[in-house]
């Protein structure tokens, strides 16, 4: 019955008169959360089902979305916000798991390797527990599966391989017969992620050639050579699929490249660890007013209502110290630095001060 | 007001930031949690209110239901609409709780308040002439403004703006003494009329139109319990924000003395222009902790239910600088209130032979 309210624009415009709210379904939520979070309407929530060690430092999370979540293709990834510590974390993971699985009992997966120092991840290992919600988004991204006839090669770097699994399990349930290479880079054999569904993959698709290699194992270590390359049969006609590492996607870019083959045969899907803690040198960088499509750069302590000013924006605002919060804004993504509190920002999305918020780096302002 | 050297006013703020700062590291889990109770009583009061009073023809059904509506309405403007769009709690990045696009179930408008209020109130706390909070333009409240016969009505106007003050909080951007006086026009006004009668006009429909439309065979008793809701919210934070600012020893400020303030004066200003009120946990509720009026005056923008546990330390700061940390019970305040409305409607000499309790040189202001 709540859908209707974003269904129907004469029931949505009745919503907002009686609610005042632009998400008139969500006034309930407060009380839904109550019978089954996956009946709120703000976000999309999805429930916890099972939780896998994978490695010593990865897990698998097997998810339920609300029924309303509109499903995936092999190699998206989602937005999760998770409540830590009464604030809202966004990050976004690849799936793991294959549309099939959704379409089938409704459940969806990701696969999470904990980040040294890493806030979500390292809460997500430590304190998320079987049963508890988290929102997600739908789902995004075009890291998408080759078409049936086209052989691939996939190079992949320790938790790289997660949206990879989702590839390959889906080309194996499809009856892909095109050869597909798989480069799999893990430190160790411990830290091979979901070795037993890759196990199971080459033993069941003939097309699937499954290479392991460790790059610190003691006596081998077997790191991406032009050489591994060279053992791919007629790797010129493959499709090439990399995530990983920024190091070893950089590395297999060039080396792909000097074999002469076309980048719009490379697919990358990137993802890095959050930027470390800045000191008070690196401040100022690249600003970016999304709304009015500007740029400016800054140097030192500028604050960002200064430098919107400086670029001819006039932002709402008030005391210009920090008290009324009449400039408060969205930041799309970047660091920045609380003036007063001297703290450092998420990198995601936030509501920010622009007045007592100076950029540390490049940073996109919902202006 | 109390007269601190320069060094002083360094260390109360010093002393006032180092309490901040605790609070600020100490958000969590907790206050999340206590905002969304208190949003989910909301709803719930709300609903239930709703629910039962087109059974409003049972008499005790009526007041039970116009009860849940008032208090539904008084604890989502003041603990939560008041505290949410002062940014209490935009570090939870909690879209519905952001400060920037929250909306109230009032007249006045989100975007007017927070200009009037929480830039040119908070900002200039009881400075005559540029905070029209004090008086709102209607009732003269000090030796500041000079007498005029019309002021001798001006306990009826009191009274008026207490039972309509959503209207009156509506209006307050209109600047009305401002465009009597033809400092400004109309048509300057526009924009902000406009927004005005969108916001004014969604509430009015709410409540006498909508509710009793849609429940036609008892339309007047539903009618009659929204006024009653609303006039009881009206009548209640008119009150409780009365009690704030304009108590017996609450002070006034000039232009010049504020002039080009360092943060230390700024505090002082806010702490002598600012008074509380005791009460029992579910007064401070209702009050939106506008109870706590100095500690709120001091950290606008720190969550309102933490108000109660700092205070001792405010307290404590208070008489290490000598400040009188204004505080009573509320028929006491509020006694005040009256009185001070009272006695300035009356000629000057007239006042300080009968209350000369409300003297300029008796609250402490420097004529």
């Amino acid at each position: 019955m709540l859908s209707q309210f974003q269904a129907s624009t004469a029931l949505h415009w009745l919503g907002r008169q009686l609610f005042n709210r632009d998400d008139p379904a969500a006034f309930f939520d407060p009380l839904l959360e109550r019978i089954d979070p996956l009946l709120t309407r703000q976000a999309i929530c999805a429930r916890v089902l099972s939780i896998a060690q994978e490695t010593a430092d990865t897990r698998t999370f097997v998810l339920q979305p609300a029924s309303r979540w509109q499903g995936f293709r092999a190699g998206q990834h989602i937005a999760m916000t998770l409540d830590i510590n009464g604030v809202r974390r966004t990050r976004t993971f690849s799936l793991s798991s294959t549309p099939g699985q959704w379409r089938e009992n409704g459940t969806i997966a990701v696969t999470v390797k904990r980040i040294r120092g890493g806030l979500v991840t390292g809460w997500m290992h430590d304190c998320l527990e079987t049963g508890s919600t988290l929102h997600i988004s739908e789902a995004f991204g075009d890291f998408d599966t080759p078409a049936v006839t086209e052989s691939a090669l996939y190079i992949v770097g320790g938790s790289g391989i997660t949206p990879v699994l989702s590839h390959l399990e889906t080309m194996a349930a499809d009856g892909f017969e095109a050869p597909v290479t798989l480069l799999y880079y893990v430190r160790t054999r411990q830290d091979i992620i979901a070795s037993e569904r890759l196990f199971a993959l080459a033993r069941q698709w003939p097309a699937l050639t499954l290479n392991l290699l460790t790059t610190d194992e003691p006596g081998s270590s077997q790191r991406l050579t032009d050489q591994h390359l060279q053992q791919v049969p007629d790797i010129n006609a493959r499709r090439c699929y990399l995530c990983g590492p920024e190091g070893l996607m950089d590395l297999a870019s060039e080396l792909l490249s000097r074999r002469n083959i076309p980048e719009d045969r490379i697919h990358c899907t990137r993802f890095s660890a959050p930027t470390v803690e800045l000191d008070r040198d690196s401040l100022g960088g690249q600003v970016q007013f999304a709304q009015s499509r500007q740029q400016a750069e800054s140097l030192g302590d500028a604050s960002l209502l200064d430098i919107a000013e400086a670029s001819g924006l006039s932002p709402k605002h008030g005391c210009r110290m920090g008290i009324c919060h009449q400039c408060s804004c969205r930041k799309n993504s970047g660091t920045v630095v609380n003036r007063l509190t001297g703290k450092t920002s998420g990198s995601g999305e936030e509501t920010i001060q622009l007045c007592v918020s100076v950029p540390a780096g490049a940073v996109s302002i919902n202006l | 007001m109390q007269q601190l050297t320069e060094s002083q006013l360094n260390e109360l703020q010093q002393d006032l930031d180092q309490i901040r700062d605790q609070v600020i590291a100490d958000l969590g889990e907790r206050d999340a949690n206590y905002i969304r109770k208190v949003v989910r009583l909301h709803r719930s009061l709300e609903v239930g209110g709703r629910v039962m009073m087109p059974f409003g023809f049972i008499p005790p059904v009526l007041v039970a239901a116009t009860t849940a509506l008032g208090l539904s309405k008084i604890i989502e403007n003041m603990e939560i609409g008041h505290n949410v769009m002062h940014g209490q709690y935009d570090w939870m990045n909690d879209p519905s709780l952001n400060s920037q696009t929250y909306e109230w179930d009032t007249a006045c408008g989100g975007d007017s308040w927070r200009r009037t209020h929480n830039y040119e109130h908070h900002t200039y706390t009881n400075i005559i002439g540029k905070d029209r909070d004090y008086g709102y333009d209607l009732l003269r409240l000090s030796e500041d403004e000079p007498w005029r016969p019309a002021h001798l009505f001006q306990f009826a106007n009191y009274v008026m703006l207490s039972a309509f003050f959503q209207w009156g909080v509506g209006l307050h951007e209109l600047e009305f003494e401002g465009l009597r006086k033809r400092e400004i026009t109309l048509k300057e006004k526009m924009p902000f009329l406009k927004e005005f009668f969108r916001k004014g006009g969604r509430q009015a429909f709410k409540d006498y139109v909508f509710f009793p439309a849609v429940t036609l065979p008892v339309a007047p008793i539903v009618l009659a319990g929204n006024v009653g809701a609303n006039l009881m919210r009206n009548l209640w934070s008119s009150t409780v924000i009365f009690c704030g600012h304009f108590t017996q020893d609450a002070e006034t400020f000039t232009e010049e003395e504020s002039e080009g303030e360092s943060k230390g004066h700024w505090y002082l200003r806010q702490m002598t222009g600012s008074s509380n009120f005791t009460g029992n946990r579910w007064i401070h509720l209702m009050s939106g902790h506008l109870s706590y009026q100095i500690e709120h005056h001091v950290f606008p923008d720190l969550p309102a239910h933490r108000y109660p546990e700092i205070s001792a330390q405010v307290q404590a700061v208070c008489k290490k600088y000598g400040i009188h940390y204004n505080t009573g019970s509320f028929a006491g305040q509020y006694g005040t209130v009256l009185k001070r409305i009272a006695g300035f409607s009356l000629p000057d000499r007239l006042r300080r032979r009968l209350l000369p309790e409300f003297s300029a040189a008796a609250a402490g202001h420097a004529i």
